[in-house]
């Protein structure tokens, strides 16, 4: 039996008289270790040739604070993937030449992520960084309005070229993939840091006690009903808290006036029709076992109103919350769970989600739990990856 | 004696055969029948067995929570190597009345092997595997109860 007992290890503390430890079976400790380790290890993607490319990198990075992409010459990716704000904007919905129906979500721990977009509309990292740069309600930008930002500034070109082995020409039909495959080897570096949870889970596994002891304890009461009760694992687990798939909450998906917003069903459809998909000429993998998760989808009824189950790493940054922004705090979010409206999830839905009818207290814990999963100090803004020789 | 000899020869020749009309003969891929543990798990019904193994990026392992795996399948009969056709694999959350965001493609290999890809248990709890197995009129069903963490 493998026990921790976090408390006795507190009595041994000066000033923790209030404060009461969990005391985690071996059954819950193994559950908690599913939930890590933290980093994950970082490997390049098989589907970008320019995956890992010291040149991709920088360019990449300087495109995303470029404005000179976009349609009016003021968008760039970080107008709403802000990064002092976890790379995301903190509005319900992102604002580029026009206001949007979804929220705009944060960019860290990509590597990892199946699917892209809250209806997973896109299975890769670069196309899903070249559709903002086409998509006339974000940057509405064109090649030849890229191309021209690119040879105007000779650390672009020269990177350009370093990365690709050519100069950056409006006529390349290629020239758009591969900007959108820099930018995804930039995006791809960022990797939010260890967490308290992790810490804690770490103490667990090497059975320190008094490391453990260290996570508060309203946040271990909020573990164990996220793990327990609550259900939540089921969809928001492993180290990201998400299982990459998708899933129905009962969030309403109607859009003012009167549309609605089909998720996944329609990011099927997108995904199926686009020539930037892994199954199309611009995978650079060979193999194409990238593409599994393509080729194999299954599209379902269900679909419909289906969402992307999200990370839940560094949601301090990242409020408002959902795919659509509707819930402004976390204490809202933990709301929903506890009095979700059974009649909003669909009729072949999921059958895992109940009202959990939590208290005062259990609802503070779980919040406290959710709160452990973000760092508990400020992000610095990432620094300008270094220049590559020939281009300095 | 001689006719259980006899029977033996008769099944050797037909499992040959069928691997012969398969085009698949290379040592690597021989029947292994009856299978045993090395096969994984192994499921029965009637004279029927099929024994499956989980085989994630090219090595046998356990069954992952959300990732993408695939199946190494042997089936037998009394005769040896089955002839029957694997016809169908799909998994469902019988609890959570749902099944996969994946459709598998199922490969025959020949000498009652197949290979199942596209597999994906996207979320923790208690899945159940389900086989369909056709032999001339007849179908069968095998299930197998799997819980994923
Ligand atoms: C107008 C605001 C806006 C701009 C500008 C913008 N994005 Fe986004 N971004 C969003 C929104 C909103 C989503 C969610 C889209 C969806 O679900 O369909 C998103 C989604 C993404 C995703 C998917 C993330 C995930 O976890 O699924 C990536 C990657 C991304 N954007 C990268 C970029 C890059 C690179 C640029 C610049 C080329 C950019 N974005 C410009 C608002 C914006
Ligand atoms: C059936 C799968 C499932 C379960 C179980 C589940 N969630 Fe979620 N969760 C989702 C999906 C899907 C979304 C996004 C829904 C949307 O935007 O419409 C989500 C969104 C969230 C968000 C918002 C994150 C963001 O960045 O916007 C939080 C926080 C969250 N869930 C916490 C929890 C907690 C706490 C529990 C347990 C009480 C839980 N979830 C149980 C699937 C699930």
């Amino acid at each position: 039996m493998r026990r921790l007992l976090i408390a006795a290890a507190l009595a041994a503390l000066p000033t923790s008289a209030a404060f009461a430890g969990e005391d985690f079976s071996a059954a819950e400790v193994d559950r908690i270790a599913v939930h890590g380790p933290w980093p994950l290890p970082w490997t390049a993607d098989p589907g970008n040739r320019v995956s890992g490319n010291a040149a991709a990198i920088r360019l990449g990075h300087d495109l995303f604070f470029d404005p000179r992409l976009s349609a009016n010459r003021r968008v760039a990716c970080a107008s709403c993937h802000d990064p002092a704000r976890g790379f995301q904007d903190g509005r319900r919905t992102g604002r580029g030449l026009v206001t949007g129906t979804r929220n705009t979500p944060g960019l860290f721990n990509l590597r990892h992520q199946r699917w892209f977009g809250w209806d997973g509309g896109h299975d890769n990292l670069w196309s899903a960084s070249l559709r903002p740069i086409l998509d006339p309600r974000e940057m509405g930008g064109k090649a030849s309005r890229v191309a021209r930002a690119l040879r105007s500034k000779s650390t672009l070109d020269c990177h350009y070229a370093a990365a690709f082995g050519k100069r950056p020409d409006a006529g390349d039909p290629e020239l758009l993939v591969n900007v959108a495959k820099a930018i995804a080897a930039w995006q791809e570096t960022l990797v939010s840091p260890a967490t308290p949870f992790d810490q804690f889970r770490a103490a667990l596994a090497r059975q320190d006690a008094q490391t453990a002891a260290a996570y508060p304890a309203a946040a271990q009461r909020g573990l164990r009903l996220f793990l327990g009760r609550g259900q939540c694992a089921t969809c928001h687990a492993g180290p990201l808290f998400s299982n990459g798939e998708f899933g129905d909450i009962g969030m309403p998906f109607f859009i003012k006036p009167n549309g609605v917003d089909p998720g996944r069903q329609g990011g099927i459809k997108r995904l199926l029709a686009n020539p930037h998909n892994l199954l199309g000429a611009y995978n650079d993998d060979p193999t194409r076992d990238n593409a599994t998760g393509t080729k194999f989808l299954r599209p379902e009824h269900r679909n419909f109103g289906e969402f992307k189950v999200p990370s839940l790493r560094n949601l301090t940054l990242t409020a408002p919350y959902m795919h659509n922004g509707s819930l402004a705090t976390l204490r809202e979010v933990v709301k929903h769970y506890s009095e979700l409206d059974e009649d909003r999830l669909h009729a072949d839905g999921e059958r895992i989600l109940k009202p959990l009818h939590l208290s005062e207290a259990e609802s503070a814990d779980l919040v406290a739990f959710l709160e452990s999963l973000s760092p508990d100090t400020p992000l610095p803004v990432p620094a300008a990856p270094p220049a590559v020789a020939s281009c300095r | 004696m001689i006719n259980s000899r006899r029977w033996r020869y008769g099944e050797d020749l037909r499992g040959a055969l069928v691997a012969l009309a398969l085009g698949v003969i290379t040592s690597s891929a021989q029947a292994a029948c009856p299978p045993d543990a090395t096969d994984g798990a192994v499921l029965k019904a009637g004279e029927l067995v099929l024994a499956y193994r989980p085989v994630l990026a090219g090595k046998p392992g356990r069954i992952p929570m959300a990732k993408h795996f695939a199946l190494e399948v042997q089936m037998c009969d009394k005769a040896g190597v089955s002839i029957a056709r694997l016809q169908k694999v799909d998994a469902t959350m019988p609890e959570h009345r749902h099944g996969m965001n994946y459709r598998p493609l199922i490969t025959p290999l020949g000498g009652g092997r197949f290979r199942v890809e596209g597999m994906m248990l996207h979320m923790a709890g208690h899945w159940q595997l389900v086989f369909e197995i056709q032999s001339g009129k007849e179908a069968t069903r095998l299930t197998d109860d799997v819980q994923i963490d």
